[in-house]
């Protein structure tokens, strides 16, 4: 049995390889969404993890924690890098607030329906349920901007200001969930069903930001000189896995202390560009690992974790929609979008998948193994769903 | 005083910088620590914190002069498990992974550091060095410890046959150098030129080399304590294989390195630490799947098939720069983590057991090394400033010794204590010296490019 799937694993790899050496070969539609999304990594990471060929087995995953948080780390200082004020005030007000209320709304809708299904439908103690609607919101926040990546030329001329708006929406609406799915971090089921949640959020948030400034103004003294590319480097690993290591041992999130870190580095540092340089030269690989230990986590054991993911997609479709038609009417300035805004913003991607996988390890369990699971199916319909949503918004005449 | 003036205002950030740090550990050691993520998150840590003390405590020493792998080393002695205990044995153990890595991607940066051109050049002189170095380091080793220890009766619970193997046994492992402090000297360095390729060449056919002779030393030992009947010619076969197995599986990964840049091409450095890594792992599997399904220890050295794949990019491909500068990216992070871990793992109890005797054995050691090179630069006709400073760069001692004192542990748990305990000394201290004195004989050599 074995043999045979590493004779699969071979084959996919020689596949993927071949995808990343030829990205310009024509594919089908079907298989170009699937490898534009990078799931090909998520499904390579089911094969290697326990559930088919265990070579990567839960000793090893422990063994990987160290790569893990590092992933988590990058992946968080690089959406910080995406808050620089300078670069932000050029857009239009309107778009912050369309940004912001459509991930807010989203977030509330989706756990708002999480919660509801999750009480009707699983027995899980109270204080877990509420950090997995959070997740599972927070998560189902986040917007990707890979839909987009379809569109033709002549689509994008013609629906120039709804492209920038949308890519706009897409580059920082994740902002409003990761900050609320931090909060799960404060309401850890092991120390929250005895203590008053407000009680412990307030330290909790002073460490936080205290620890936070305590690393701004260590990374800022390591790169108060000019320094070699190659130090650099080392310099951007070693702080992000400090960070990353220092978040998880105070049982908090290495994704959002790392935003925060990637947030003041951006606004603050002299020597930002070749930060960001940096830590992009491995976007993408970070980015199919991610997949690959996403991949690696998930068990699909019950076929009740398809029908939970379709009803997570759903709710999110029905947020994302609400949430652009509403975007769209509350504000005067942002009248002139299409109601149908949330057509276009449908497409997951990366800052969920980091949400998810951060969950994934800072409440290791049975549950969070199912979580997560039927989360990534409603990502995997979410993509799909997105290249049909956006056809639609921009159809001729539409 | 007057010419490091100019540092002042450096040591303050780098002192500022150490304290802090310094700070954020002795926090993170008063949390208590409950749930699996939360010690992953320690190790995590742990792993940056090395990173970050080590290359700063290594800027600091560098203003006095030292190499920057001291640093690297005096941080991971002073965070390791026997001074202030912020790693523990436990993490230096679990951290193993990123060592593993290391390792082989040191091998690999060995491997494209040889220049077949200069090494056919300097063939005769690399063979010389190697044959007398082996000779003198092996013999000397061997008689003086022989000689005091019967004289003195310092193990009185060994035999005489077991007294002649463990000074066998030590004189082989006398032999053994560390390319990857070699190779991390001569990269800070940026040393080129005649001395450096010879030194680089003996120092790594000499770790091939004491492979064979370990195995060799190891068969004797059984003879002379009467558990072997004669030369196990299963064994001498099994060792060619798999040092020539190794050695040309290294050929055909490295054709498939040239490959890789010739047609892919983006991310080769993420590439060469992948490969890195699977070398190292995969060659573990396959020696664990020889030796349980068909009972054969065919032992592949990850070590030596990356050297091999390392050596054939560089000089069987037109992309040897290329693949150089792709190694170069991450070598810093590598060498830093390495270098500390080493120091983390130097044993400093076994130091303070035995140091007059692992004091005594590191001068017979170095005079052992200081005679072969003077005579074979005599030979080769090397400058004569080459000849006196030589024996500097060969002292430098590391993983393979503590490996194959480890093996020798198991097959001989009578003399493995014995073994064990005072291999690990004589590294503590030639690994502390080797390093300074490597650099300072590339200086003096006049081949330092930057400093």
């Amino acid at each position: 049995m074995k043999v045979t799937f590493a004779l699969l694993i071979i084959i996919f790899l020689a596949f993927s390889g071949y995808h990343l050496t030829f990205r310009h070969f024509r594919l089908p539609l079907f298989a170009r969404i699937f490898y534009l999304t990078g799931t090909e990594f998520l499904v390579l990471g089911l094969l290697l993890g326990p559930q088919f060929l265990n070579l990567v087995d839960p000793e090893t995953q422990k063994g990987l924690a160290p790569v893990t948080a590092l992933l988590l780390g990058w992946i968080g200082l690089l959406f910080g890098f995406q808050f620089e004020i300078k670069m932000l005030r050029r857009f239009p007000l309107e778009f912050f607030f369309g940004a912001v209320f459509e991930g807010l709304i989203t977030l509330a809708l989706v756990f708002a329906g999480v919660y509801l299904t999750l009480a009707i439908c699983v027995d899980i103690p109270d204080s877990f349920m509420i950090v997995v609607a959070i997740t599972l919101a927070a998560a189902g926040g986040c917007t990707a901007q890979t839909g987009l990546a379809f569109l033709s030329q002549d689509q994008i001329a013609t629906r120039q200001n709804t492209v920038k708006l949308l890519r706009f929406i897409s580059s920082i609406d994740g902002l409003i969930p990761l900050l609320v799915f931090g909060l799960c971090f404060f309401y850890h089921p092991s120390t929250s069903l005895n203590e008053s949640w407000l009680g412990g959020l307030w330290p909790g948030i002073l460490t936080s930001f205290g620890a936070s400034f305590g690393l701004l103004l260590l990374f800022t003294l390591f790169i108060s000189h000019r320094r070699f590319q190659q130090e650099l480097i080392l310099v951007v690993i070693g702080m992000t896995m400090l960070t990353s290591g220092l978040a998880s041992s105070l049982n908090f999130s290495p994704l959002l202390t790392n935003f925060f870190v990637g947030f003041w580095l951006v606004n603050l540092s002299r020597d930002k560009e070749r930060i960001y340089q940096i830590l992009m030269t491995v976007e993408k690989p970070t980015y199919l690992l991610l997949l690959v230990f996403l991949g690696v986590c998930v068990r699909f054991d019950s076929i009740g974790l398809v029908l939970l993911a379709l009803v997570y997609c759903l709710y999110r479709v029905f947020g994302k929609f609400l949430a652009g038609f509403l975007v769209t009417r509350l504000n005067t300035e942002l009248r002139k979008y299409p109601g149908k805004l949330g057509f276009g913003l449908l497409a997951q991607g990366g800052l969920s998948l980091a949400i998810l996988l951060d969950f994934q390890q800072a409440f290791s369990s049975r549950v969070s193994t199912a979580v997560i699971s039927f989360a990534i199916l409603a990502v995997i319909y979410n993509e799909f769903l997105s290249y049909y949503f956006l056809e639609r918004l921009f159809k001729k005449g539409g | 005083m007057g010419r490091y003036k100019q540092y002042i205002p450096d040591l303050k950030i780098y002192g500022i910088t150490l304290f802090i740090l310094a700070g954020f550990a002795l926090w993170i050691k008063i949390i208590h620590i409950e749930s699996n993520w939360q010690q992953a998150g320690l190790t995590t840590f742990s792993l940056g914190f090395i990173l970050l003390a080590a290359y700063m405590a290594a800027q600091i020493l560098r203003i006095a002069g030292l190499p920057l792998i001291s640093g690297y080393i005096f941080v991971g002695i002073l965070a390791g498990p026997h001074i202030s205990g912020f790693l523990t044995h436990d993490m230096v153990v679990r951290l193993r992974l990123a060592d593993d890595l290391a390792l082989s991607f040191i091998a690999l940066t060995a491997g494209g550091t040889l220049e077949l051109q200069f090494l056919r050049k300097r063939g005769k002189a690399i063979l010389i060095n190697i044959f007398l170095q082996t000779l003198f380091a092996f013999a000397l080793v061997f008689l003086s410890f022989f000689f005091i220890s019967n004289r003195l009766n310092l193990m009185p619970a060994l035999t005489k046959p077991q007294i002649m193997v463990l000074a066998c046994l030590l004189g082989v492992i006398a032999v053994a150098r560390s390319p990857s402090s070699a190779i991390a000297i001569i990269n800070e360095c940026r040393a080129a030129g005649v001395f450096t390729t010879t030194v680089l060449g003996v120092t790594v056919a000499i770790d091939v080399l004491i492979i064979v002779m370990f195995t060799l030393a190891m068969t004797v030992s059984e003879i002379i304590l009467g558990a072997g009947t004669g030369v196990d010619f299963r064994m001498v076969t099994v060792l060619t294989l798999a040092v020539t197995g190794s050695l040309a599986l290294g050929i055909v990964l490295g054709k498939g390195i040239s490959l890789y840049i010739s047609k892919v091409g983006h991310d080769l450095s993420l590439f060469l630490l992948f490969f890195a890594f699977s070398v190292f792992k995969a060659s573990i599997w396959f020696n664990q799947f020889m030796e349980a399904h068909f009972a054969i220890s065919l032992h592949l050295e990850p070590l030596l098939i990356c050297i091999s794949a390392g050596f054939t990019v560089q000089n069987f491909s037109r992309y040897g720069y290329i693949f150089m500068e792709g190694m170069e990216r991450f070598a810093l992070p590598i060498f830093v983590i390495f270098f500390s871990l080493a120091g983390a793992s130097l044993n400093l109890d076994a130091l303070r057991m035995t140091w007059p005797l692992a004091a005594f054995l590191f001068i017979i050691r170095t005079m052992g090394i200081f005679g072969s090179t003077w005579f074979a630069g005599i030979i080769n006709r090397d400058p004569p400033q080459h000849r006196r400073i030589a024996w500097m760069a060969y002292i430098t001692q590391a993983g393979v010794a503590i490996g194959l004192a480890q093996l020798a542990q198991r097959r001989f748990p009578e003399l493995g204590d014995y073994l064990t305990t005072l291999v690990l000394a004589v590294i503590t201290i030639n690994q502390v010296v080797g390093p300074i004195t490597f650099k300072i004989a590339l200086k003096r050599a006049g081949e330092v490019k930057q400093e």
